[in-house]
């Protein structure tokens, strides 16, 4: 059996108390997986491996029957702000 | 599998500047002893965490991935040859799709659940998003640099 997509969300913000979170299906509906962005206070002074290491180990259970895990974003409340700004500063086409 | 080689489970493979070395020796009954192929796996004194700890050490860019360089099984150890091809490293790998318990002992070793494991210099590194961030931030150029100075 798979893993929904809101399972490994409540995993995660029960976890990691995120400020933003978002998950993406990617395995066409089986449940097997995953993409990840994240934004949780705790990955404050973490470096990367850390937080990828967090948000394996929130996902412990899940990851048994998850088959591929991407966390394409593992950031600092801080870090997503910045991003987010930089992001709205682009022209719109 | 299209894949012809049929060397040891943990078998190795060398890919330099696009080219591919093979570590696996032909079974030739005149070679001395000395000069016999050693299969790490056959060896009772070594166990597969020596192999993984030898692995990482001996090798600057170490690569546990399903397939191998040429022939990646999976987008994501894909993603990370192609990343790490880029710098133009010697990079040793092994087909953790080949051995299961080879699998299970890098895992342990990494204390990460899935693949591929990026070692560089000894240290793990991380799976694919983390090289593809580092690539994208520099910091891969960086590691890689410090490491290759040696």
């Amino acid at each position: 059996m798979g893993v929904s997509k809101e399972q490994v969300e409540s995993a995660l913000r029960s976890k990691l108390a995120p400020s933003h979170i978002e998950v993406i299906d990617t395995s066409g509906g089986c449940g097997a997986s995953f993409k990840v962005e994240i934004v949780s206070e705790q990955f404050e002074g973490k470096r990367l491996l850390d937080r990828h290491r967090m948000v394996n180990g929130a996902l412990a259970e899940e990851m048994k029957d998850i088959h591929a895990l991407s966390i394409t974003k593992a950031l600092t409340p801080d870090q997503w702000n910045k991003q987010q700004q930089s992001q709205t500063f682009q022209p719109v086409a | 599998m299209e894949h012809s080689r049929t060397t040891a489970s943990a078998s190795g493979s060398f890919l330099q500047y696009g080219l591919r070395f093979s570590t696996s020796v032909p079974n030739d009954p005149d070679t001395h002893d000395d000069f016999k192929p050693t299969n790490k796996l056959e060896n009772s004194d070594l166990t597969l965490k020596d192999i993984v700890e030898q692995d990482v050490k001996d090798n600057h860019v170490m690569i546990y991935m399903k397939g191998d360089p040429e022939q990646p099984r999976c987008g994501f150890s894909s993603l990370a040859v192609r990343v790490l091809s880029e710098y133009r490293v010697p990079m040793h790998s092994r087909n953790i799709l080949e051995d299961p318990e080879l699998k299970k002992a890098v895992q342990a070793f990494s204390m990460w659940p899935t693949f591929p494991q990026i070692f560089i210099n000894g240290e793990f590194i991380g799976g694919s998003d983390i090289i593809l961030n580092m690539h994208q931030n520099g910091e891969l150029k960086e590691k890689l640099k410090a490491t290759s100075s040696e």
